[in-house]
């Protein structure tokens, strides 16, 4: 079924008309570096301190498929929300594209958020009274632009992740698959720098898994975006360019890129 | 960028069960609200129309109504010099001296049920004072007559009262009095009345004396030196513009107005807790969504001004009900009677639902839907993200 949509995919994408706002930013154009240096992320827990970064150094070149593994509590999520801008650094600065997210102020890091990283979640997040289209359109509502260009890079998100006859569907009326393909299109439908995924097949059978892997390959290979992946799962893993391992503080590299296009 | 509206009504919807109970719980307040104020208001406004500014009433010291005070006619004699009287086109003062009883009457509508009505003793010149006393059925009473004619709104209420009914008056009742007529009066509180010639209702209570006297004064400004020149040594009367006077027997809307503010408060500060509460409920159901939308982008504020709407949008929908129920209930309960703590005697008087009335309902419901979404949307907007998206 994915196969077919991919077939689609690719006719849409000679027409520049469907995926104009996307391939803006074709690779290897993506402006993205990440650039995490000395991090250290402690918490507090009845005043106990946690260390659970400790003085972490990683560059992601922009346009990268990386995929970070570890045990649970090693701090993946924590240095994917540190990345994200949803967290801040105990010490150490960190670098996106143009922007040292240290420096700026809730409001600002909020601000950027919504510009430049798409994030996809185990758990989809998506807003139930909404529709797929709805839910979509959400971020587009903090940019300035009209009902009508909104409608169109909806349509071509949702036409992106292969669910434009479900636009009107709530998310109770589609399966899990299919929430985290409108969880991606709404990720990308404000043509971010910066996918991060969070575990996003962790709650998705093999096959589907499988279908939204290909997707963010298809992100990352066509449209150039960098992208973030953090699983526990090896199969998933394979589809990055590059594997990070985090254990105990300490970031190890399995696999490099071989070409970034 | 707020969120949609949409999306505030939505979740509205969503939850139906405790936002249900809460717009009950408003509507409800809004109906008392909106129906407690409309009576005073018609109350008001009936006391309102009986009154004119230039007209002085004398009673007698210590009167607090025509009801209590006895005026003699050496008293009333002394009136005829007041300064700044209207005089008619035969150089007649207008002063009106007029005698006002009470007398028991069944309450159309109601078993057993009596109430006192006013009966008003007047001369002729007591029309050429109140102009706006128009008969609009049947004729006058002839000055020496067992007639009255008989105010349309109590002739409405009360039995026996429509043309051609008889009514025992005196002081032992004894004397059958036939209703000639029944009159307008600019829906003022004579409305309420049953007016007799003054000779008759005089002899028929073997009185020498009458209650009040009404002057009607060139304009306002000489309406206030009849009062000071009655009040003064040379008449030693209690005088004053009609309009202070019905405003004191409006006496009795006031205490109702402070009656129905102070139940107001009361149910709505419960109406605020339950706002609250429903509010609460919907911000910790909803913390995924939240922080998912602050993951996405959205200030504090927009978090925040959502709550507010969803509040907001809740109190308006019971403000609309409620005030169309309130206004179906007066509809339907359109005319009223009360019986004055100072006058003792039956007003009618109609309810009215006023701009104001409908403003006040507004600046209620909103304030429930402001005050009770407060803690609320701070809470919402203070939702940890990351703790609230790993609890998901």
């Amino acid at each position: 079924m994915f196969i077919g949509e991919l077939q689609r995919y690719v006719t849409r994408l000679q027409n520049p008309n469907n995926v104009s706002f996307l391939i803006q930013k074709v690779c290897p154009m993506s402006l993205a570096n990440i650039s995490v240096h000395q991090v250290v992320k402690n918490y507090h827990k009845d005043r106990i301190e946690i260390p659970v970064l400790n003085g972490l150094d990683l560059t992601i070149p922009a346009g990268q498929f990386s995929v970070l593994m570890g045990p649970s509590g090693s701090g993946k999520s924590t240095l994917l929300h540190l990345i994200g801008g949803l967290d801040r650094p105990t010490s150490g600065t960190i670098q996106v594209g143009d922007f040292n997210l240290d420096r700026m102020s809730d409001s600002e890091l909020t601000r950027w958020r919504s510009r430049h990283v798409g994030f996809i979640f185990q758990m989809y997040h998506l807003i139930p009274v909404l529709t797929a289209a709805e839910n979509v359109e959400l971020p587009l509502l903090l940019f300035s632009m009209s009902s009508h260009e909104r409608k169109q890079r909806v349509a071509t998100a949702l036409q992106v992740v292969g669910l434009t006859d479900r636009m009107d569907h709530r998310p109770n009326q589609l399966s899990g698959g299919q929430e985290q393909r409108v969880a991606i299109a709404r990720a990308i439908v404000t043509d971010p720098d910066v996918i991060l995924a969070d575990e996003p097949t962790g709650d998705l059978d093999a096959k589907t898994s499988e279908e939204i892997l290909n997707l963010l390959n298809i992100l990352n290979k066509e449209f150039g975006k960098t992208i973030l992946l953090v699983t526990h799962d090896p199969r998933a893993a394979a589809h990055g360019q590059r594997i990070l391992h985090l254990d105990k503080g300490i970031l190890s590299q399995e696999k490099e890129a071989v070409c970034v296009t | 960028m707020a969120l949609p509206l949409f999306y505030s009504w939505r979740n509205l919807l969503v939850r139906r069960l405790s936002t249900s109970l809460t717009l009950l719980l408003i509507t409800v307040i809004v109906v008392v609200l909106a129906v407690l104020l409309s009576f005073a208001a018609g109350i008001r406004q009936t006391l309102k129309n009986s009154g004119h500014r230039d007209r002085v009433i004398v009673l007698k010291p210590g009167s607090t109504a025509e009801s209590t005070s006895v005026l003699f006619p050496e008293e009333t004699n002394l009136l005829v010099q007041t300064p700044g009287i209207r005089f008619d086109p035969s150089g007649q003062p207008l002063i009106s001296i007029e005698l006002c009883i009470q007398t028991s009457l069944p309450r159309l509508g109601y078993q057993d049920s009596f109430a006192n009505v006013a009966v008003r003793g007047v001369d002729p010149v007591a029309f050429a004072i109140r102009p706006e006393i128009q008969i609009v059925e049947g004729r006058l009473f002839d000055s020496g007559a067992l007639e009255v004619i008989v105010g349309e709104a109590a002739s409405k209420r009360f039995g026996n009262l429509k043309i051609d009914g008889e009514i025992s008056l005196g002081r032992l009742g004894n004397r059958l009095y036939k209703v000639v007529g029944i009159f307008r009066a600019n829906n003022s509180s004579f409305e309420s009345e049953i007016w007799a010639p003054r000779s008759m209702i005089t002899t028929a209570y073997s009185g020498h004396y009458t209650s009040s006297a009404t002057i009607q004064c060139i304009d306002e400004s000489q309406a206030q030196t009849a009062i000071n020149y009655i009040k003064g040594p040379s008449v030693k009367l209690q005088a004053q513009k009609e309009t202070d006077y019905y405003q004191e027997l409006a006496r009795t809307t006031r205490q109702l107005v402070v009656l129905s503010v102070i139940l107001i408060a009361i149910m709505g500060l419960g109406a605020v807790f339950a706002m609250a509460n429903t509010m609460y409920a919907a911000v910790d159901h909803r913390r995924r969504e939240f922080a998912m939308l602050r993951t996405l982008g959205f200030s504090r504020i927009a978090i925040q001004l959502t709550i507010f709407i969803e509040s907001l949008l809740t109190c308006l929908v019971s403000c609309i009900i409620g005030l169309l129920i309130g206004s179906a209930f007066i509809a339907m309960n359109i005319e009223q009677d009360f019986i004055s703590d100072v006058s003792f005697s039956s007003l009618t008087y109609q309810l009215r639902m006023t701009p104001t009335i409908m403003i006040s309902c507004l600046i209620l419901a909103c304030g429930v839907g402001i005050a009770g979404a407060l803690a609320p949307a701070v809470r919402a907007s203070r939702i940890p993200i990351l703790e609230a998206l790993r609890k998901a």
